[in-house]
């Protein structure tokens, strides 16, 4: 695999070659670029697969080979520093997120657990019917604000329900969400505003019980797994806490974006309408096409070299998903919207050990969407996507669909 | 050549499935079962698709 060799880290590589990685004068976390971070990210890309960025005082990753060989390797790019901020990556150690093997394995399986597509496979019915009855609804009525009415909707039902949220949580599992991935962030001003709000989700998810959680739902056979020692003391509350952290404002901006890219192209949504077995491949070219993530942590272990250029020990690495997802390297026409291209492999769940956990999860509700969209809707007639700058997220905050031409 | 699995990396995803439904399938508790562990070059291109899209990397050729 070309991934093994591209972090030889051998003493003598010294001898031959090794130089400092480019630099680039950018802010990643700039209003501007995580806008529309992908001028830059080619820019980054053409000067190497790693680039200094004193601005931000890290080493982005680049291009497709590095990113995925990085995410598979480890015990060189830890997970320590998943976040841009110290204050953020300490909240976040002991998580499954934020450690390394092999506490990290005992962790992560304990989420599996309840997260895997083996877990969920009993859903898949009732996710595809939610779906479709939001769909209809959205289609008989002709004009509404897609973000708010399906991107936010449908996910905010789903894990609600899954987990068993009641009455007054629910209403506030967007801002929680939203704010959990604003604080992985830089020290600025975005992640100042959302400790707070990031610290209410913290301090709900560590004293909600059982009791406070439907009968029946995911989240209360959680509880009962701890209660019955299936699963360590004291990790309900933490799995809760990723459910919501980690899986709604992903989610919301992956099917935001799936329903800006179909109404864009209609010729794309009438391939899937003649092929419906094209779902799970228009769904990964969305995920290509724009990643949800726009930067996420590692933290070097000790220096490595790739492709001749160094990353000093204990440097912070930031890996652009959307970046190695444009790869020209890796994808033909990369800045083409293509559904029958099905990139399966695709950066923007992650790679490896630390492969997005709720990534089945996301695939029976966005495969639902997709596939209720293609059935009913022709055509999209869609005015000015807003979007607003995020740390972490890229998504779409508002919508509006001004008509809809049935399918 | 032979696949091979650690098993308590794989999660169910079952996009090797999907990329080699004859080298391997989740049953019905959607555990993975590898049909063919040991195979021959006819099937090489498969089983390396099967292992590039495995999301956990819990699947290798040794």
């Amino acid at each position: 695999m070309p991934s093994i060799h591209l972090f030889d880290a051998r003493p003598d590589i010294s001898l031959w070659g090794m130089s400092t990685p480019p630099t680039f004068d950018v802010d990643l976390f700039a209003d501007e670029v995580v806008l529309d971070p992908y001028p830059v990210y080619a820019e980054l890309r053409e000067r190497g697969p790693v680039v200094h960025l004193p601005h931000n005082d890290v080493y982005a990753l680049t291009r497709y080979d590095v990113i995925r060989g990085a995410l598979a390797d480890w015990e060189a790019f830890s997970s320590a520093s998943i976040a841009f901020n110290p204050m953020a990556n300490e909240a976040l150690a002991g998580t499954s997120l934020a450690s390394d093997p092999p506490v990290h394995t005992q962790l992560r399986a304990t989420l599996a657990e309840n997260l895997s597509p083996r877990a969920l496979r009993g859903l898949k019915g009732s996710i595809t019917a939610k779906a479709d009855v939001l769909v209809a609804e959205l289609v008989e009525k002709g004009s509404f604000e897609a973000i708010d009415a399906l991107a936010r909707a449908f996910p905010l039902e789903v894990v609600a329900d899954l987990i068993g949220f009641t009455g007054e949580v629910r209403a506030t599992m967007l801002r929680w969400g939203q704010a959990a991935m604003q604080v992985l962030g830089p020290t600025n001003q975005r992640t100042a505003e959302n400790f707070p709000v990031a610290g209410e989700l913290y301090a709900w998810c560590s004293q909600v019980t059982a009791d406070d959680l439907a009968e029946g739902s995911v989240g209360r056979g959680i509880f009962d797994a701890e209660a019955r020692g299936a699963i360590p003391p004291d990790t309900a509350g933490h799995i809760i806490h990723q459910y919501l952290g980690a899986g709604v404002d992903t989610t919301v901006a992956a099917i935001g974006n799936l329903v800006a890219l179909f109404a864009h192209h209609p010729d794309q949504l009438a391939l899937v309408r003649e092929s419906p077995a094209l779902v799970p491949a228009a769904f990964n070219e969305v995920l290509r096409f724009w990643a949800p993530v726009h930067a996420w942590g590692r933290r070097v272990t000790r220096d490595v070299t790739i492709e001749g250029s160094e990353i000093p020990a204990g440097a912070q690495v930031a890996i652009l998903f959307g970046a190695g997802n444009r790869d020209p390297r890796h994808y033909e026409n990369p800045d083409t919207f293509l559904v029958e291209r099905n990139p399966v492999d695709h950066l923007s769940f992650g790679y490896g050990p630390h492969g997005c956990a709720g990534q089945g999860l996301a695939r029976l509700e966005a495969h639902a969407v997709i596939e209720a969209l293609s059935r009913r809707v022709g055509r999209l007639v869609v005015g000015p996507e807003v979007r607003v700058p995020g740390n972490t997220t890229r998504s779409i905050e508002e919508l509006p669909v001004l008509e809809v031409f049935p399918a | 050549m032979k696949i091979v699995l650690n098993r308590p990396r794989c999660e169910g995803h079952g996009l090797c499935e999907e990329a080699a439904p004859q080298l391997m399938h989740l049953d019905d508790e959607g555990e993975l079962v590898l049909d063919r562990e040991e195979f021959d070059a006819a099937d090489a291109a498969l089983a390396h698709a099967a292992v590039r899209v495995c999301p956990v990397a819990a699947l290798r050729i040794a």
